[in-house]
């Protein structure tokens, strides 16, 4: 209610203030000293923007055919036409100047197109958001797998000497193991095909979440443990009503990390023979020189890496309000 | 009555290829019923070793612990205990912190409710039921942990150091707390403190106890928690009888950090 009745003057302070904010680090007038004080130093919003903004006028720029004759001009071709098709006429050839061609990198027309091109008719048979979906679905099969796997795994070794013997020699010895240097040997054993994508992705997050759930176990406060017994809670009690809840934050902080190891190898992955996924997409456009195709397979990829990440943070401030405090 | 029995108790800490620790050597005491103990001494002198072996969390490599007349031998809920800190769940609210015993124990929801509102009345947080711990200051969060150990209702409530960690003033208040709690409730409480005038106020019995081996130096028995009931807690701290038994055990303190420190540099 408090907001509904605040003047226009209250308004236009509050629209001040979160300009301010996005444009300035002006938080801590009061600070004489803060160079060297992290808690000084935040992200400001508006540099953010501006390298983003910069980077894709650096991609515009360089790819622009400067000086290119109007009259082959064809609003109907692409770039990389309108330059082909210049390039084999007199009139036309030499006539403009140019960073990168359209043989090294796709001018950002182009890539705009295949988007909408990728979205509507898709590249060889599928459409991007079915690429999308394959791929994202090998991720989250390869991640639930993993996790489930390798969470008990690790509160076993976190819970008993025994475990932690037994299960040290494996996960000390495959946790180094780049997931892709398995690829050859997975495919000879498991073919080619989604399965075998999907066994990779387990191979590269099991060990991540093994070592994540044994630190969210070692990280329990003795006395919590021993409060918990004091009040009369059984070992199983203590298991999931204690050291569960109490591993939340080291889990998902592996869960996070373990997402970006699995979508990273996942993308290598489907270079191979796959027929759907954002990999599959990237590596059939090779062939045929589509760079604008490749180039919206990884801007989607990156993009859909950040999303990811946005969203397991925003989770985590959701369901582990406590972390960091107190 | 469930008066509390120490007999003979050693306790040996095994160092691989070095000399093993003493940390308690024959310690015996009874403690009836209702006695509030306090534990004082120098660090290494194995209170809270003594303390852990009461609470069943560690077992004595000789002699015996019994409660009532049964031999301790693990942890139990009746033997409460109240840690120095981080002993709380954050994952749960206050009163779930609260009520945590009564709900590992599938007791009566509406009772265990009842109760909950009720303690948190006693240790003066009556509206901060939905509260998360990382919302309380240090003091509170103490205050939770000795309602959540209250609610299971024990005979015995161990404290170590529960108020090492809170400012001057907080600890004040929650000392006079603890003498409150005492009084009302009537349980046995043994506390481990740093703090001289702590252990004298918040001890109507005091062990001063001694290391190298762990020991039980002097046993006192103390006018001051029963005085305190009544009286205003400054008032008491500077009464002449306070200060001046203050002066003894600070005196019986240095004497053995001295008597460890030239020991030391004699082995140096």
């Amino acid at each position: 209610m408090a907001s509904t009745m605040d003047g226009p003057q209250d308004a236009e302070a509050k629209v001040s203030g979160v300009l301010q904010r996005l444009t300035s680090s002006n938080d801590d007038q009061r600070k004489t000293v803060t160079f060297g004080d992290s808690s000084a130093v935040r992200s400001i919003p508006f540099w953010s923007v501006v390298s983003l903004v910069l980077l894709i006028a650096f991609w515009f720029l360089a790819t622009f055919a400067f000086g290119f004759p109007e009259d082959f001009k064809d609003p109907e071709l692409t770039d990389k036409q309108r330059l082909t098709i210049c390039s084999q006429d007199d009139a036309c050839d030499g006539s403009y100047s140019q960073l990168l061609g359209p043989l090294t990198f796709p001018s950002v027309r182009d890539t705009w197109n295949a988007f909408f091109e990728l979205n509507d008719e898709g590249f060889k048979g599928f459409t991007l958001l079915d690429h999308t979906r394959a791929s994202l679905w090998r991720v989250v099969r390869g991640m639930f797998f993993g996790s489930l796997f390798g969470i008990p795994v690790g509160f076993a070794m976190g819970l008993s000497s025994r475990a932690r013997g037994f299960f040290d020699s494996p996960v000390e010895l495959f946790r180094p193991i780049p997931p892709l240097a398995l690829l050859p040997l997975f495919i000879l054993m498991f073919g080619i095909g989604d399965g075998t994508s999907v066994r990779l992705l387990v191979f590269a997050s099991i060990w991540i979440m093994i070592i994540a759930a044994r630190s969210g176990v070692q990280a329990a406060n003795l006395s919590k443990v021993r409060a918990a017994y004091s009040l009369g809670a059984s070992k199983r009690q203590v298991l999931f009503r204690v050291l569960l809840p109490n591993a939340l934050p080291e889990l998902f902080t592996g869960f996070r990390v373990a997402l970006g190891v699995s979508w990273g190898t996942l993308v290598a992955a489907e270079l191979l023979g796959l027929n759907k996924g954002l990999g599959a997409m990237i590596f059939a456009a090779r062939p045929n020189f589509r760079l604008d195709v490749v180039v919206v397979g990884i801007i989607v990829i990156a993009t859909l890496g950040v999303a990811m990440d946005l969203i397991l943070r925003f989770l985590e401030s959701k369901l582990i309000p406590w972390r960091g405090k107190g | 009555m469930k008066d509390l029995s120490v007999s003979n108790v050693d306790m040996v800490y095994e160092v691989p290829g070095g000399t093993n620790v003493q940390a308690l050597n024959n310690v015996s005491f009874d403690l009836a019923a209702g006695r509030l103990l306090s534990l004082l001494g120098p660090s290494g002198c194995g209170k809270t070793t003594l303390l852990n072996i009461l609470a069943g969390f560690l077992a004595p490599t000789g002699g015996s612990v019994t409660l009532a007349g049964d031999i301790i031998t693990g942890p139990g809920q009746e033997r409460g205990m109240v840690f120095q800190q981080g002993a709380l769940f954050e994952w749960l609210t206050v009163e779930e912190n609260i009520s945590f015993g009564p709900r590992m124990n599938r007791a009566d929801k509406l009772a265990t409710k009842a109760r909950v509102q009720e303690l948190l009345e006693i240790v003066g947080l009556a509206g901060f039921g939905d509260k998360q711990i990382y919302e309380l200051s240090g003091g509170m969060q103490q205050r939770v942990a000795l309602a959540r150990c209250l609610a299971n209702d024990p005979d015995v409530i161990l404290m170590d150091e529960p108020l090492g960690a809170l400012d001057a003033l907080t600890r004040e208040k929650m000392q006079s707390l603890v003498l409150e709690l005492w009084k009302e409730t009537g349980k046995t409480i043994i506390l481990v403190t740093h703090s001289v005038e702590e252990a004298l106020y918040l001890g109507d019995r005091l062990f001063v106890m001694a290391p190298r081996p762990g020991r039980i130096e002097s046993d006192y028995s103390l006018p001051f928690a029963e005085q305190g009931l009544t009286m205003d807690a400054r008032e008491l701290k500077r009464s002449p009888e306070f200060r001046e038994k203050s002066q003894e055990i600070l005196s019986i303190i240095w004497e053995m950090e001295e008597e460890i420190m030239g020991r030391t540099e004699g082995e140096g």
